[in-house]
């Protein structure tokens, strides 16, 4: 009952033309598949024949076994062959379809990796799994079943005809005139469902989703006292659901019908006819029998493609999804090729802007980061202060202006090497299935105990380690123990504190703590700060107290803040010797 | 077996359309088959007429062979029409069952671990159960029923042969599809296991893509992804090769009860007590049979994800609820005080107390603030309060009257409630206000949106009213979805006021839009507000710290931020 939003009919073009150079990486498969098939179509025919063959000796002309025995013995050889014949041609329908979906699927998780964090950031990940995962089993089913089928419909039925015309030339004609209308009104039912609109699936949609709306929505419900009546609601929509998705049912159906109507007619057609050319003795019991043996097998091929093509309109849809998403092209971010030479020790924006059209987000930015500093960026949100940490960590380069590290331009360094110099709590930090003792490794899987351990004591983490089942041991995650906010954020602290960077940025790390807690991490900051130069984002000065240097960003410019608590309030009006400290 | 009859008796409203649907069906395959049973028979017996052999009048059986096509294409689209309403009018019946059920189990009973899990497990289950009628139930009895007719009218020719399709009829229709999916069971459910950590590795590569990308880490994950993929078509491998084993041992079935039922009638058309074209018309009625039981794989294996889904269902729907209702509901009180002496609570026999002891007064029309650790049971005592769940020990008063004495619905018409997550429904935004109060006026609307600092950016949307919010309050930004939650409780106007972490989560200045909001609505009212935000608590007469599940009267300041 499920539908898929009607498509453009040109994107839908471009889209079965994508969706066919896509199936030529499972081109091989997918001509065993049909020829397997076309194979186990021949030893049906084979097998309608015989079969007619036996009828006809019993029937007309009273035989016993020993005279039919051959046939049999023949019969039993087809249908080993049909057997053989589909099992070959499935399995490798299946291998294509496998092909096709993997490899796509595959090419959508490597092409996530240049689309890089911030593209990530903006994407609901449960929609791109979504696509990664159900629209390519979809791309997946068209391959191993329309593609086929398709290859099959028009391969059969000739092979049938071939067989039927020299054995009765009038049923051939009757068959042969037919058959064409069949994808005729396939593609009518096609249309039927295209008449669907977007709006009426829309409506259809949220009619049909509603009885989830109500359920998640049931405690807000409750609260207002209004729970029990909604359950009226739940039986007029759904009501109204059924009329109209009746409504659409019934002239989508009645395609369906005309081309049943077509099929059968033929079939009563091709009897009939029969019939009565052999009480007038125009021709033998036998050829009528097998024609009108396969006869139905003929419409069946072109039937199964019928029920194929929701495979299609479905692949089309979530070929849609998944184009979109191969097509996004990645973020323009820095991809030098020099190594650093050592250590870290100065870093600095140097009049970087960035943005998009009329408003850039950041408009010449300069600011210097030095190791034994620790440099706050206070913001309201949307100021800017993630987008200076993107730039920071290479996930984007300036539109104009530049990052240097120790004199060298940021865009000329390979972005590996300049990332393993830097720790980095991201504002959602994310704990991986795995256990805590790995999570926390992650930046430095070779980290010994004693230095887990104390990037745990200066996250303030060991209370909530040694409180899990297993402690360190204890699997987190998507699939394991569950952690609230201000526990996964002190995990991720511990993470970034064993790293051992040269720059340290931290993006809100005080989110989800109590005061002790954030003041123990202000703390262990700055204990830190000794190795390393570090830049701690916030969008109130409590939390960067410990900090050598504020800067408050707005407008897209850094504005030194005199004192920490004067962030909250007025800032001090910038002057330009404040703005010269920001580059010492 | 007892999952089925359950399932069967919400059917049960339906029955007539149910039937209907299931003998049309029947009556389509009948139709198929006996246009091609009389075909055959009547080319044969046409043959033995051209040559002398035997007599016939061809009028009637040649137009029979028509109107059985016309039968069964008429039939066929009456088929599909019927079942698919009695489909929906199903589905109608279920949602509401289900919406009935679930009502009283909110919030208490519809809360795991993991809140996300069981409405979309609930949503595909739903939809399984569904299309339980029209994938499952029609099929199976109609492949059945007319099983068993085709053997009956062909046993009125030949028993023999009629035992040869009873045999084959039932290979091809329960055992194979039986045993695949019998065998079939541990490769799906491993696909289905693979299929799971495949997602969630995939959600983890995502979310934490800016982590390991400066951990270093993206390769050796989508490696790992590339791993599981071919670990996900193996197990598909294996079970759709069960499949296609059971559909070409299926065909294969057909075409050797055929030989072997033709071998069958030898003997009475020797004895002439069957016809040659009695002989054709038994061939192609058995060729023809064996449509009646394809769509059984199918069903069978929707039998079993139906099954599983509607036990999953049952189970959710027959936990009790966490509250029990008085017998007779208290009137409401006239003072809106809040008293509460040793209350205890706990969610499970076995888990640690929640509030243990706890003890508090709000006077009318006073303001309290909770700060506390998480865990010190803030949430609980708003669980007590809105009777969400019962306690176990101890007293909670309002206005002098036993909380325990009021329903449900009456004690929660005292509160009105701003809360971190406030559910806004995919509808516009006046009916996500209407919900606090159906009969409100364009203008009172406008009055609430106005107090709750919503009215300029509620106006600057294109359809004003009546924009849709989207799924889960979407198109609104955090602080947006607040203020509208802050707007239904100045419609609501209730006496009391809970506040569950308002601000939580929002910037600086949104915070500072809802606090103004708040300060508005608190006039008057007796207020509670949980939160560990410093800026909210100073509208606050009192403020006490709550810590396992007591309280303690001085907020230690470090609890603040």
């Amino acid at each position: 009952m499920k539908r898929a939003a009607p498509i453009r009919p040109a994107m839908r073009r471009r889209l079965d033309g994508w969706l066919r150079g896509e199936s030529r990486c499972a081109r091989v498969p997918l001509r065993v598949s049909v020829a397997a098939g076309l194979a186990g179509g021949v030893a049906l025919i084979g097998q309608c024949w015989l079969l007619a063959r036996i009828v006809d000796a019993l029937a007309l002309d009273h035989g016993g076994l020993s005279e039919i025995a051959p046939c049999l013995y023949l019969l039993l050889l087809t249908v080993g062959l049909r057997v053989a014949a589909t099992v070959v041609a499935e399995r490798a329908a299946f291998e294509a379809g496998a092909r096709m979906r993997d490899s796509l699927r595959e090419r959508l998780v490597a092409h996530a990796a240049t689309l890089g964090p911030t593209w990530a950031r903006t994407h609901r990940a449960g929609e791109v799994v979504g696509t990664w995962l159900d629209a390519t089993e979809s791309v997946g089913r068209y391959c191993s079943g329309y593609l086929p089928q398709a290859a099959l419909a028009a391969l059969i039925p000739l092979a049938i005809l071939a067989f039927v015309i020299p054995t009765d030339w009038v049923s051939g004609l009757i068959m042969a005139l037919s058959a064409p209308l069949v994808p005729l009104f396939m593609i009518l039912i096609g249309k039927g469902t295209e008449a669907l609109n977007q709006a009426q699936w829309r409506r259809l949609a949220h009619l049909g989703g509603h009885l989830f709306d109500a359920v998640e929505g049931l405690t807000t419900l409750k609260l207002f006292g209004a729970s029990r009546a909604e359950a009226d609601a739940v039986a007029t929509l759904s009501d109204t659901y059924r009329r109209a998705t009746m409504a659409v049912l019934r002239v989508a159906f009645l395609s369906s019908l005309v081309l049943e109507f077509l099929a059968t007619l033929s079939i009563a057609m091709v009897a009939v006819y029969i019939g009565f050319r052999l009480y007038y003795g125009a021709m033998h019991l036998l050829p009528g029998l097998a024609v009108l043996m396969i006869a139905p097998e003929f419409f069946r091929v072109l039937r199964a493609l019928g029920s194929q093509y929701h495979a299609r309109m479905e692949a089309v849809a979530a070929g849609e999804a998944i184009l979109a998403l191969l097509e996004t092209p990645p973020p323009p971010a820095p991809a030098g090729t020099r190594d650093l030479p050592g250590p870290v020790r100065t870093v600095r924006f140097e009049q970087v802007w960035f943005g998009h059209g009329a408003a850039p987000v950041l408009r010449g930015v300069d600011l210097a980061l030095a190791r034994g500093r620790c440099v706050a960026i206070v913001g309201a949100s949307g100021a800017g202060k993630t987008t200076m940490a993107d730039l920071l960590l290479g996930f984007l380069a300036p539109d104009s202006g530049r990052i240097t590290v120790d004199g060298l331009d940021l865009a000329a360094i390979r972005p590996e090497s300049w990332r393993a110099r830097i720790a980095w709590l991201p504002q959602r930090p994310v704990l991986f299935h795995g256990t805590i003792r790995d999570n926390i490794r992650l930046g430095r899987p070779d980290a010994d105990e004693a230095a887990l351990r104390q990037a745990v004591a200066r996250a303030g983490a060991e209370g909530l380690i040694a409180e899990l089942p297993d402690g360190y041991d204890t699997v987190v995650g998507d699939r394991g123990q569950d952690l609230s906010g201000g526990e996964i954020q002190r995990v991720a602290l511990a993470r970034a504190f064993l790293r051992g960077a040269d720059l340290l940025v931290l993006d809100e790390p005080a989110t989800g703590l109590d005061a002790a807690n954030a003041a123990l991490i202000a703390a262990s900051v700055r204990a830190l700060c000794a190795d390393c130069a570090v830049l701690v984002i916030a969008h109130d000065t409590l939390s960067v107290r410990g900090a050598d240097a504020v800067f408050r960003l707005t407008d897209g410019r850094l504005v030194p803040v005199t004192r920490p608590g004067d962030a909250t309030g007025a800032a001090a009006p910038p002057t330009p010797a404040h703005h010269a400290a920001a580059l010492p | 077996m007892r999952t089925a009859w359950r399932l069967l008796a919400l059917c049960r409203p339906h029955l007539p359309l149910l039937l209907a649907g299931i003998a049309l069906n029947v009556g389509v395959v009948l139709a198929n088959v006996g246009l091609l049973a009389l075909a055959g028979w009547f080319i044969t017996a046409m043959a033995l007429a051209g040559q002398g052999l035997a007599p016939i009048e061809y009028f009637a059986p040649a137009a029979a062979i028509r109107g059985l096509a016309l039968l069964r294409t008429g039939g066929r689209y009456l088929e599909r029409l019927v079942t698919h309403e009695a489909t929906f009018h199903l589905l109608a019946t279920l949602r509401v069952w289900l919406y009935r059920r679930l009502e009283p189990l909110a919030p208490a009973r519809l809360q795991t671990h993991r809140g996300g899990d069981l409405l979309s497990r609930l949503r595909s289950d739903v939809d399984s159960l569904e299309n339980f009628y029209l994938r499952v139930l029609a099929p199976t009895v109609a492949a059945v029923l007319s099983g068993l007719l085709l053997v009956a009218f062909l046993a009125l020719y030949d028993p023999p042969a009629a035992v040869a399709l009873a045999l084959g009829l039932t290979i091809a229709g329960l055992c194979i599809p039986v045993a695949s999916e019998r065998m079939g069971r541990a490769p799906g459910r491993r696909a289905v296991a693979v299929r799971a950590d495949l997602r969630s590795d995939m959600t983890d590569l995502l979310r934490g893509l800016g982590d390991l990308t400066v951990c270093g880490g993206v390769e050796d994950r989508a490696a790992a992804i590339r791993a599981r993929g071919q670990a996900l078509t193996a197990a598909q491998r294996r079970q759709a090769r069960l499949g296609i084993l059971g559909g070409g041992l299926s065909g294969a079935t057909a075409t050797l009860t055929l030989a072997g039922a033709l071998c069958l009638m030898v003997p009475a058309l020797r004895a002439a007590t069957l016809t040659g074209p009695e002989l054709a018309m038994a061939a192609f009625l058995v060729l023809a049979a064996f449509e009646a039981v394809a769509p059984l794989p199918a069903a069978f294996q929707a039998l079993g994800e139906t099954l599983a889904a509607a036990r999953r269902i049952f189970a959710l729907v027959d936990a009790a609820p966490a509250v029990t209702e008085p017998r007779q509901g208290a009137p409401l009180p006239s003072r809106f005080d809040i008293a509460i002496r040793g209350l205890r609570l706990r969610y499970a026999e076995t888990a640690p107390w929640a509030l243990d002891g706890l003890d508090l007064d709000v006077p009318e029309g006073g303001r309290l603030g909770i700060v506390g650790a998480s865990g010190a049971g803030k949430t609980s005592l708003f669980n007590v309060l809105l009777r969400f769940w019962d306690y176990q020990a101890g007293n909670v008063t309002i206005g002098g009257v036993p909380l325990r004495d009021l329903d449900g619905d009456t004690a929660r018409g005292l509160y009105s409630v701003v809360a971190q997550h406030t559910h806004l429904f995919n509808a516009s935004i006046r009916d996500n206000l209407r919900i606090a109060r159906p009969e409100a006026s364009p203008a009172e609307l406008h009055a609430a949106l106005r107090r709750a600092h919503l009215a300029d950016t509620v106006a600057a949307f294109d359809d004003d009213l009546d924009t849709m919010v989207g799924e889960n309050g979407a198109r609104l930004s955090g602080g947006q979805a607040r203020r509208l939650a802050i707007a239904r409780a100045f419609l609501r106007d209730a006496p009391i006021l809970l506040l569950d972490e308002p601000t939580e989560g929002l910037d600086a200045d949104s915070e500072q839009a809802v606090l103004d909001g708040l300060r508005a609505l608190m006039v008057g009212r007796t207020t509670v507000l949980i939160t560990h935000r410093r800026a909210a608590l100073r509208d606050m007469d009192a403020v006490i710290s709550l810590s396992a599940g007591k309280a303690c009267s001085a907020p230690p300041d470090w609890a603040l931020r």
